[in-house]
């Protein structure tokens, strides 16, 4: 039984329960509206009146806030302080710490850029937690996404567990072979081609074998398939995706006439 | 009809069933070099790989996926910087096509080119994106250049290009090791094996011809530096 490499979490949601190209769509239109939107303080409000609402409304809140944690504030945070302490000072300034200032106009562009970059991310982690990567591939192809894609995709998944379980084999086997991974500069990359020459090698060669596996199950034939599972795509998730277009025109719109 | 033809021919099965494996290769790699704690990335070693032997488009392709799959399954901050490994893997196939993956210094060219066209694409994604400060440490390079009055993107290329061709070299090399690695019939399997037909020399000589070149060529991206912030 391989394991998954996902976030996705298997619950029952009305997030869950929507197309996954209606993610999709949320996700990309979030990320235009937050980044061309003409008011500094959208991205924050995009994120306290949809993206929070949205975690709860998928069930997944919990594991939302562990993601935003552990992913996203550390890099916000750092961004925040570097770019009210570096970016070029306008407007009153605030504090001064030995040559660095923050202004009112560094700390307004540190607050648009950093809740920008918090949109985008929590916007993918909440499709990526409400979403499993299978069904997404399934439903694109359907659509018309190449089949070789998908499979480049969901197999990747696949081998990366498998790939990580027999790197940690080899790294263990090594060293209890006697291999210095702890040593100093010139032992660590030294260690470093008996780590990764089994591994490379290892998986290049099954390459080959994989490849004719697939041949023999039509992977290049061009007839359409037919699907076990269905997808459903309901008129609420077609309604949801043109509001979110227009939503995102009118956002762009917007910065022609301000 | 041309054109299309073109990208057709990188992809066969063989390449399709390469490209995840090489995602892979990045990945592992990638984490391993953490864990031994080196001060470069070296997470473009299979899309390099793919680029020279399945050509400047499967590389490219792989580049791409190989950010997204980093997104999907680790971290999300890694998405919108798939244009750089996209560059790396189309710029890589193109010196593969021209010949320049066939020995040891040829490649160490590769490296470079492909060092400077990262640092190229990355700076823009860095300031239009991040205001020019990203998550890793180079970010404090970038931080003083900005204090000292240089332009944000004056500031984030000079600072790439400072770390970029050590590691986009090292890869360069590691890939091309890694096709030494493979017998002749296996590398025939793919669209592009023209692309590495290994020329014979003395292995040592061509080494320490790489290791002049790629000090020299640093040296030489340095000097250019300093002449650019003046």
């Amino acid at each position: 039984m391989t394991q998954q490499l996902t976030f996705y979490i298997d619950r029952d949601s009305q997030l869950h329960r929507l197309n996954p190209l209606t993610k999709i769509v949320l996700v990309f239109s979030f990320i235009i509206i937050a980044f061309t939107g003409p008011w500094y303080l959208l991205p924050a409000v995009l994120i306290v009146l949809a993206i929070i609402p949205l975690s709860f409304l998928g069930r997944i809140q919990k594991e939302y806030a562990a993601a935003t944690r552990k992913l996203l504030l550390p890099v916000v945070g750092f961004l925040f302080v570097m770019q009210s302490l570096f970016h070029p000072d306008t407007g009153e300034i605030l504090l001064k710490l030995w040559f660095l200032d923050i202004s009112v106009g560094s700390l307004r562009y540190a607050f648009l850029t950093a809740s920008r970059i918090f949109v985008m991310v929590s916007a993918f982690i909440l499709l990526l937690l409400t979403t499993h990567p299978s069904v997404l591939m399934s439903d694109l192809t359907r659509r018309g996404l190449s089949g070789s894609f998908a499979y480049v995709i969901t197999s990747t998944l696949q081998i990366l567990p498998q790939m990580r379980a027999k790197a940690s084999t080899i790294i263990d086997a090594q060293r209890s072979r006697g291999l210095d991974t702890e040593g100093g500069y010139r032992q660590r990359v030294r260690a470093l081609l008996p780590l990764a020459g089994p591994l490379v090698f290892g998986s290049l060669v099954e390459v080959e074998e994989r490849a004719i596996a697939i041949e023999a199950r039509a992977f290049t034939s061009t007839q359409p398939k037919t699907y076990l599972t269905e997808i459903p795509d309901t008129p609420l998730d077609r309604t949801i995706r043109w509001s979110l277009v227009v939503l995102t025109i009118l956002t762009v719109g917007s910065n022609l006439w301000l | 009809m041309k054109f299309i033809d073109s990208i057709k021919k990188d992809f066969n099965t063989m390449t399709w069933v390469l490209i995840p494996v090489a995602i892979a290769i990045n990945v592992v790699i990638g984490q391993i070099v953490v864990l031994l704690r080196l001060p470069v990335y070296l997470d473009s070693i299979g899309t390099m790989l793919v680029a020279a032997l399945a050509g400047p488009w499967a590389g490219a392709l792989t580049g791409t996926l190989s950010n997204i799959i980093w997104g999907l399954a680790i971290d999300p901050n890694a998405f919108p910087w798939f244009p750089v490994a996209l560059f790396i893997g189309f710029v890589t196939g193109w010196c593969a096509v021209a010949g320049l993956f066939k020995n040891w210094w040829k490649v160490a060219v590769t490296g470079f080119f492909v060092a400077i066209t990262a640092a190229v694409v990355s700076t823009p994604i860095a300031v239009y994106l991040y205001g020019g400060i990203t998550a890793s440490g180079s970010s404090f390079i970038t931080a003083y250049l900005l204090e000292t009055g240089r332009g944000v993107f004056e500031a984030v290329f000079s600072t790439n290009f400072l770390v970029e061709p050590v590691d986009k070299i090292a890869t360069a090399l590691l890939a091309f090791a890694i096709i030494k690695g493979l017998s002749k019939r296996y590398i025939s399997r793919f669209p592009r094996s023209e692309n590495v037909e290994i020329e014979e020399g003395s292995r040592t000589n061509q080494l320490v011809i790489a290791l002049i070149i790629a000090i020299v060529l640093i040296i030489i991206s340095a000097t250019v530096l300093t002449l650019i912030l003046g």
